[in-house]
């Protein structure tokens, strides 16, 4: 008979087995990201075999049934943000003319992508992860197997491409709502002028691709993790309570975590300028 | 070279989180062959048909399909197969969001590269032949279990599978709607060849329908008889099974 593992050997295993897990669901999440490009490839490449209709459905269901979501929450977020910010100025500095046109350029290059981002990861990212884990533990993804369907071409494919393109439009909208309620706050609490608030003179063509780099990865990001928690459900409905906490969690970390990595990277880019 | 069986389960191991399931089964199905794979919960009876269609991969062993080993196959790999093996699930397994003709003109569309249009006509005809055509715009929530099952066995012959592999065909049916799927799969058999593996625990439908019976016990084939065989058997572990029995030398796990 083998003699039991000593102390620091079940130490170390149990430091490891975190370790080892985390590595192996990385790898797995590359690979739902790898294998929804390559189901992109196999359904709108040459011969490929689209769902009909899929992508219009699930711009539908991301896009349009989040709108209100968005933009009320959004908008009182100005709302406070634009508050809290006069406030400050004018006991800091007494002059509030500054403060629309340095509100923009947040807005534009950074709280405008990432808020709406937040938002669609707790609605968008908690839906797509129940419907692909009830799936998943109800045997539909091997049924659709059977029928010679691959799950991330028929699941996360439409998802992905539609993700993208009404996080853009949402943010858009977002940013507009968010802007224009930090503005009226401005006006009807401090008396900022709404021709000195509104005013673009510092939003710079780099402000713009920025947001919009931002919110085409969000876009991309929510629906490739929480896709990955979905099809990572066992077991029963707890498995799938487990996948979409799972899938907020982890979409919102990610949006957090893109949100640093690309300002960084046009910090060093463009320096002071941005 | 060996004659292999039209399909063959080699030396199969699987285990689940270190615990074994399967410990070393070997089974021979013959073409055209009733087979029912009967057997106490969590002995592996799912388990041993899912590796068949590459569901879940073996630990060790072989699995040969018409002279092919398939144990090996990549999921593309699988594809092939899957055209010639189909599966009827435990629960229907329909998709939710699709009504019960898109449900069967999918296989139709992504197996056999029909137009939507022609895969959907083709769907409803299919419908119709397991009197379903009155309910082919209906979601599968909106129907009856037996209806579900019915439009899950229309699905799985939409590609004239020369293998259905059923998970409990008829558990949660009524007795009637149960002897109509028993009767189904003998028609299959006997009209169109096709080869039957069938988990169940229904006695009735396993005495009437099998040609053979494969009896699992500690993760191997313990018994592999003719049903009236395997009635009159005098092993004691058999005759616990068969005749229900709550005390004897079966050793159930978790009991």
């Amino acid at each position: 008979m083998s003699a039991a593992p000593s102390l620091p050997v079940r130490a170390l295993a149990a430091l490891g087995r975190p370790v080892v897990a985390a590595a192996r669901a990385t790898l797995e999440l590359w690979g739902v990201l790898i294998g929804t490009l390559a189901g992109i490839i196999r359904s709108y490449g040459k011969g490929g075999r689209r769902p009909r209709g899929a992508v219009l459905a699930q711009m539908y269901a991301i896009g349009n049934r989040s709108l209100v979501f968005v933009a009320v929450t959004l908008g009182f977020i100005g709302m406070v943000m634009m508050y809290q910010a006069c406030l400050q100025f004018s006991r800091a500095i007494g002059d509030l003319s500054q403060v629309g046109l340095q509100f923009l350029r947040l807005v534009v290059s950074d709280f405008g992508p990432t808020l709406t981002a937040m938002m669609l990861a707790t609605r968008v990212g908690a839906g797509i992860a129940a419907e692909i884990g009830s799936m998943k533990v109800t045997e539909q993804l091997d049924a659709l197997r059977m029928s010679g369907v691959l799950p991330i071409d028929y699941l996360l494919v439409p998802r992905f491409l539609a993700s993208i393109v009404m996080t853009v439009a949402l943010t858009i909208l977002g940013a507009a709502i968010m802007y224009g309620a930090g503005g009226l706050t401005a006006w009807l609490s401090f008396g900022v002028n709404p021709r000195t608030f509104f005013d673009p003179a510092m939003v710079q063509p780099r402000h713009l691709a920025l947001g919009l780099i931002k919110a085409v990865t969000y876009g991309a990001a929510i629906p490739i993790v929480s896709g990955f928690c979905g099809l990572r459900a066992r077991g029963s409905s707890e498995g799938v309570g487990w996948a979409t906490t799972a899938a907020v969690v982890g979409s919102s970390f990610a949006v957090i975590a893109l949100d640093f990595a690309l300002s960084v990277g046009a910090l060093w880019l463009f320096g002071g300028d941005l | 070279m060996t004659a292999r069986a039209f399909v063959e389960f080699i030396g199969v191991e699987k285990a689940f989180a270190g615990k074994p399931v399967l410990r070393g089964m070997d089974l021979a199905i013959g073409k055209g062959e009733i087979l029912y794979i009967i057997g106490t919960s969590g002995v592996g009876k799912s388990v041993t048909i899912k590796h068949l269609v590459g569901f879940l991969p073996i630990d060790r062993g072989e699995i040969w399909f018409d002279g092919q080993r398939v144990d090996q196959l990549d999921e593309r790999g699988f594809y092939p197969v899957r055209r010639r093996v189909g599966m009827v699930f435990q629960n229907a397994t329909l998709f939710d969001a699709m009504t019960l003709t898109e449900n069967v003109a999918l296989p139709l569309r992504k197996h056999q590269g029909l137009g939507w249009k022609a895969a959907l006509a083709d769907a409803r005809r299919r419908l119709a032949q397991v009197y379903l055509a009155d309910f082919a715009d209906r979601y599968p929530a909106e129907l009856s279990d037996g209806m579900r099952k019915r439009a899950a066995i229309a699905r799985t012959l939409t590609l004239a599978p020369e293998v259905v592999l059923f998970d409990e065909p008829t558990t949660g049916l009524d007795p009637v709607n149960a002897r109509r799927i028993d009767r189904l799969i003998r028609e299959l058999s006997r009209t169109l060849g096709v080869t039957a593996v069938v988990v169940s625990h229904d006695l009735p439908s396993i005495m009437s329908v099998a040609d053979r019976v494969a009896f699992l016990y500690q993760g191997r084939v313990h018994a592999l008889a003719t049903p009236a065989a395997l009635a009159a058997s005098a092993d004691p572990i058999v005759q616990q099974f068969i005749a229900g029995r709550s005390s004897g030398p079966m050793e159930t796990p978790g009991f």
